[in-house]
Formats: C-alpha cells, sequence, structure tokens
C-alpha cells in the first residue's frame, strides 16, 4: 500500500526508498539532536486544528498535524522523504504554534528540518532554492535582506503597472527619502563597511558559509569574491588609520 | 503586582481583561533573565525613565514597558528597501513629539527572513547577530525599537533560547568577543523588553490623537467615515504570543491591540471580518518564488472577504511583509476577475496621514501598488494631485542636480528637506562619528 495508513498520503519517493537506511537515521538523528526540538514537540491529540488553520495547508499538500505524528512515530522514512519538497510549502506563520492546545510548534519542527535540509545540501533543497539565490547574495555580502535594486520590474509583472513606474528613476527617488542612511539603492540603508564586515565574521563563525558552499557552489564563489574584497578594504582602512 | 523577585516581572492586579493562561513560560524567563544578570552573566540593558516608559498588557496580564523616547532605530530592509514611507512616518511622529533618536548605519537586519525562508543559518548565528545590534544600541545608549515584525518575533524567540540554553550562551559568546561585542567585563548584552514599533505606536496612541485633533482636522482631515479593516502580522502575535499588547478597549483583552487601538483613538471604524486571523501569505519564500500561492491566498483568504464582508477602505497592517502581500497583489486579481481594490498601509502610515504629514515626501505613497487615491479623498485629502505633483518636482530637482554634479547644492537642499539632522552632525552629546574608517558606507553613493 503506496502512502501511510494515518494520512500521509503522498507516496514516498523512489530516491528516498533507495537511500540506505542508516543515512536515513543519521538525518533523524540530526533533527532530533537540535537543542529546540524538546521544546517544540509534545503530546498530540490529533485534533488536526493546527491543519484546519494552516494557510499551506489550503494550496499545497502540507499538513502540519502530519509533521507533529510522524515525529511522535519516529517514523524515519516518512521524516526523511517530508525532508525533500514537502517542509517547503510552509509559510512559517506560526498559527499551528499558537492554536496547539498542547503548544506543538509544527512550524518550529520544519525550520529545523530546512536546517537540516540545506546543511546536508539536499538535490531538491539545492534545486528549491536556486531561484532564492539573489536574496541570498544580498544577506550574505550586505548584511541587508532586501534593497531597491531587486524590485526590477520585469521580475514582477504580476505587480502591475503602478510598479513599472515606480522603478522609474528610482536613483532621484530614494535619494528624496527625507532621512539620512535611508537614501541608498544596494541596500535597504545605508550600512557601515565596519557592520558589513561583522557579519562576514558571524556567517564565517557560525558555519554559515559552509552551507552555503554545499548548497550553490557558484552563488559562494561570487559572495566569497565579494566578502574578500571588502575585507581587503576594511584591512587597508584600518593600517591607513594605524599609520595616521 | 511582582512575582518572585525578578524586577521585569510584574502582573496588573486587578486582571484588566479576562485572562485564559495566567501561568506562562514568560514567567520563568524573566526570573531567569534576572538570575542570569544577578550571577553577572548577562547584562541587562534597562528601560530607564529617559525612555519616558509607557506601561501596556500582554494577554496574559503581565505589565510591558514599552520605552517612547531616547530611541535606537532598528531598521526593516523590507521596509526602508520597498515601503520607505513606512520608517519615514515614525520618524516624522518622533520629531513632532520633539522625541531624541538615533538611526545610524552600524545596524544589520535581523536576518530572520533568509532563514525562515531558506533555512540558511542557525540559532548561533541569529543570536550573534541579534546580541550584536543590541550591543551596539547598548553602546550608544539609546534603546532598541524594532521596526520589523520578523525582526521582533525572531528576537523575541532568540532571547528565549539563549536564556534558557546555557549551551547558546556558550557557543555564542566567543563569536562576540571576537567581534568587541560583549561588555568589557564580559558579559552578554539582553534589552529588558524586546519592543516593535507597533507597541511604540500603541503606547503613544493618545498623543497621536491629540495630533490629529489639533493639526490633521485644521487640515480638513476627518477619518470618522474611513472604514478599515486590522491584519494583526502573525510574526507580532502568534510567534512567542504571550509578548505583545492586549487591552480592555480592543475586543475585552481576547485579541492584539496594538494598532486595532491607535485607528480607534483616531476615530476611524474598525471593521470585523471572518478571516481576521489569518495570514497574509506571505510566506518568506513564496512572495518571491511561489508566488501564485501568496497571491491566491491575499486574493481569496483576505482581499476578497474584506471586499465582500466589510466593503472597507483601508487595511491597516503593521508589518513589512503584510503590507506588500496585500498591496501588491491585488492587480493581478483581475486575471480572474478577482480584483477587489483597497488602500493598504501601516497603523502608522495611516495615523501620519491623519495628523497631515504629506502623502508623497513622508508617507511616500507612490511606492504603494494598491488603490490609494479614493481613500485619500475620503480622508479631506482632496489636494492629492497637487501634492503628488509637488513631490514629482523635488525628484526632478533632485535628479537635475545629480545629473550637473551639482553636490553641494544637493548636500544644502537636503539639510532643509531631511526630516532631522544628519547622522554625522549631532549635538546630543553622543559622538556618532568615530573615525572615517568606522563610518565607512559598504556602498560608495
Amino acid at each position: 500500500m503506496e502512502g501511510h495508513p494515518y494520512g500521509y498520503n503522498i507516496p514516498i519517493s523512489e530516491k528516498t526508498k533507495e537511500v540506505p537506511w542508516e543515512e536515513k537515521v543519521r538525518v533523524y538523528e540530526e533533527v532530533k539532536s537540535d537543542f529546540r526540538f524538546k521544546e517544540f514537540l509534545f503530546g498530540c491529540l490529533n485534533c488536526g486544528v493546527c491543519t484546519a488553520s494552516c494557510p499551506s495547508n489550503r494550496f499545497f499538500d502540507y499538513s502540519p498535524r502530519e509533521i507533529v505524528q510522524r515525529f511522535l512515530e519516529e517514523d524515519v522514512e516518512v521524516i526523511y522523504d517530508m525532508m525533500h519538497e514537502y517542509i517547503w510549502a510552509c509559510s512559517q506563520c506560526f498559527t499551528c504554534w499558537i492554536r496547539c492546545p498542547f503548544v506543538n510548534n509544527p512550524g518550529g519542527l520544519v525550520i529545523i528540518m530546512r536546517e537540516v535540509a540545506v546543511r546536508n545540501a539536499f538535490e531538491a533543497t539545492k534545486d528549491l532554492l536556486k531561484p532564492y539565490g539573489r536574496v541570498l547574495l544580498k544577506v550574505m555580502t550586505t548584511g541587508n535582506q532586501l534593497s531597491a535594486d531587486m524590485l526590477q520590474p520585469d521580475f514582477f509583472p504580476d505587480w502591475g503597472p503602478k510598479m513599472q513606474d515606480n522603478m522609474e528613476n528610482i536613483r532621484a527617488k530614494r535619494m528624496a527619502i527625507p532621512f539620512d542612511v535611508g537614501k541608498s539603492v544596494k541596500t535597504a540603508w545605508e550600512v557601515s563597511l565596519e557592520t558589513a564586515i561583522e557579519m562576514y565574521t558571524i556567517w564565517r563563525e557560525t558555519g554559515i558559509f559552509e552551507m552555503l558552499e554545499k548548497l550553490d557552489p557558484n552563488l559562494y564563489n561570487v559572495i566569497m569574491d565579494i566578502v574578500e574584497e571588502n575585507e581587503e578594504r576594511w584591512e587597508e582602512l584600518m593600517e591607513e588609520e594605524e599609520e595616521e | 503586582m511582582g512575582h518572585g523577585k525578578s524586577p521585569y516581572l510584574r502582573y496588573a492586579d486587578p486582571e484588566p481583561f479576562p485572562i485564559l493562561n495566567k501561568h506562562s513560560h514568560y514567567d520563568h524567563l524573566f526570573e531567569e533573565m534576572h538570575e542570569l544578570e544577578e550571577k553577572g552573566e548577562i547584562l541587562v540593558f534597562r528601560i530607564t525613565e529617559e525612555n519616558k516608559p509607557v506601561e501596556v498588557f500582554t494577554r496574559t496580564g503581565r505589565i510591558k514597558t514599552i520605552p517612547t523616547a531616547k530611541l535606537w532605530h532598528h531598521k526593516s530592509c523590507g521596509q526602508c528597501g520597498n515601503i520607505p514611507g513606512y520608517p519615514a512616518s515614525i520618524f516624522w511622529f518622533m520629531n513632532k513629539f520633539g522625541y531624541d533618536y538615533l538611526n545610524e548605519p552600524h545596524q544589520t537586519s535581523c536576518t530572520a527572513w533568509n532563514y525562515h525562508g531558506s533555512g540558511t543559518s542557525n540559532p548561533v548565528a541569529l543570536a550573534a547577530v541579534w546580541l550584536r545590534n543590541m550591543h551596539q544600541a547598548w553602546k550608544t545608549g539609546y534603546y532598541p525599537l524594532i521596526h520589523c515584525g520578523t525582526s521582533f518575533g525572531s528576537y523575541k524567540e532568540t532571547r528565549e533560547q539563549l536564556i534558557f540554553n546555557k549551551e547558546l550562551r556558550d557557543a555564542v559568546k566567543p563569536i562576540l568577543k571576537k567581534l568587541g561585542r560583549l561588555t568589557e567585563d564580559g558579559r552578554i548584552v539582553i534589552p529588558q523588553e524586546v519592543v516593535h514599533y507597533s507597541e511604540w505606536v500603541h503606547a503613544v496612541r493618545h498623543k497621536i490623537k491629540e495630533l490629529y485633533e489639533k493639526e490633521g482636522k485644521a487640515k480638513g482631515i476627518d477619518v470618522s467615515n474611513v472604514r478599515v479593516a486590522i491584519h494583526n502580522a502573525c510574526h507580532t502575535w502568534k510567534m512567542m504570543a504571550d509578548d505583545y499588547p492586549y487591552d480592555p478597549e480592543v475586543y475585552n483583552g481576547q485579541r492584539p491591540a496594538a494598532s486595532t487601538a491607535v485607528v480607534k483613538a483616531l476615530g476611524a471604524q474598525v471593521v470585523d471580518y471572518s478571516t481576521w486571523y489569518d495570514c497574509c501569505g506571505f510566506g518568506f519564500r513564496h512572495i518571491l518564488t511561489e508566488r501564485e500561492f501568496t497571491r491566491s491566498f491575499a486574493i481569496q483568504r483576505k482581499l476578497k472577504v474584506i471586499a465582500e464582508e466589510i466593503k472597507a477602505d483601508l487595511i491597516v497592517t503593521h508589518d513589512t511583509g503584510c503590507t506588500t502581500t496585500f498591496e501588491k497583489n491585488q492587480w493581478i486579481g483581475k486575471a480572474h476577475g478577482m480584483y477587489h481594490p483597497v488602500a493598504v498601509m501601516s497603523d502608522v502610515m495611516f495615523a501620519a496621514l491623519a495628523c497631515g504629514a504629506h502623502p508623497f515626501k513622508i508617507v511616500q505613497l507612490y511606492w504603494n501598488c494598491s488603490n490609494y487615491e479614493p481613500l485619500l479623498e475620503k480622508m479631506g485629502i482632496t489636494n492629492w494631485k497637487e501634492l503628488r505633483k509637488e513631490w514629482e518636482d523635488t525628484v526632478k530637482h533632485i535628479a537635475e542636480l545629480e545629473k550637473q554634479g551639482k553636490y553641494d547644492e544637493l548636500m544644502e537642499f537636503f539639510k532643509e528637506y531631511d526630516l532631522y539632522e544628519p547622522y554625522s552632525k549631532t549635538s546630543d552629546g553622543f559622538k556618532r562619528r568615530r573615525s572615517a574608517s568606522a563610518d565607512m558606507p559598504l556602498f560608495k553613493s
């Protein structure tokens, strides 16, 4: 019988079936070993209130109740399968968390699963996050996640004709923003170089650059070129200041 | 009424409204935070009288202290990059009230949008980013005010994880040390309260009302006929749900109070609708890369419901993603005969308009893709076309000066034009410009 007798009716993918059992257990244990896991998973009545109020459930084959149930049943096979595409439907709104009578946090479990999926560079995760590369480039190199130059109208034809008008003469419009450090086009506000350098240190020390290298080697190379260039600039500035 | 010995944990007595859950894990958080402070492991960045504190209630009846003055603006990348009238309206009010504040370039995003969207980070990195920003605020002496709802939710969560997990504190401390972001005696800096700008708006709503009565009405503005649908952001009230304002004046304390309370204080009509609790459909990754989900949810669960049930003139929001989702995903509804035009803006933008702020220079409505013009007419801002022309001429003037390389003239122009003295020129005693290298921008403009 395909699917799960208690409701997870998405057939286990052939790719998952081919993965050695030990590997699935390793990934499962990696999720469970996260210090947040014990704070996000408690008992479950199977009441389904989480799924009934889940926005993603309305448009995707996705159920927060299933996330909780599969963990409680220690269903290694299904959890592993979910970690490839299923979990990426979650909107991270945490409606499930506020509504659960047992204070389970399915959205929190999903974020642990996503983090482990990225760290293990699953192929499906790589494909899924490809279009997201522009945000990763921006946040890794500037410490800002969004800037005006990312909102090119060609990318957003569905946002309508006003969007096209808004982006004309963007540089002058940004300068007409009436507060200091808010006039930049390439960053959301004018980030200082020192601040960006501190961000690079955080990414390096916490293994985020390594995550990226596995996820998208080409993007990683582009990011590291920018990071190293800025770090050199900073070192030169420091040397100049010392000389003075 | 105090609980235990923590000065950060106080409850209203008597209860301000019916309370279902009187025992929150937040009790333990504030007790543990105080214990860590007493052990000398953390420094609690306290709210003082200088911050002109105002007390509000959370849903468990805890008294939350909201600082209203001398604030360090933790800006939102989505707001500054995409809805610049959002922060501009906050600064405009602070100027009007004569509050001192600091808006500087030494701030990063919280990086939580990226984390929720892509999973490409981890709790240690998120904690390091948060504590780095809090240390920067503490160093300046200005108390952090968080503009973004996701930053607010993420920071509340990170604080809880740090307070209850020694492993996390031990992991993040060496990184902060490397950055020079510990106190001189090696402590991490944790703020007494994590405060969202909508809580600030909530705390000063009566001052906003006074300004509306005095200046907005003098300009012929009247919001009493404006029908408003409130949308509360998931990351403010569903994430770490016991730490957001509730008030007896708003559904008798049974729904989040911020935004609703200020709209009510202004005298506009808050109209209830059946899907008030639903999210907007933003989804973090979805708004960019699964847009069919975002627009389907926004249209079918919110815009259509609001149009059909209550015929609102305006959706009032209090976060970056929700504002963007609702105002950008209306036009496309025409493709399926589901066009439900309605104005969309945050509580502070609507309040600024009501109090007479310039719709384009301050509230920057030109970034907005929704149908805001009928709302302006209804509010009595009937000269909005002239104001738009005025603003467009300003943009042309700026563009022309830059084209001609007249940078000195441009700087002179901004001296008069901007909301306050540039960050590098201050007279309040804090030496903001530390050195040429410290203030060097990442991008030269």
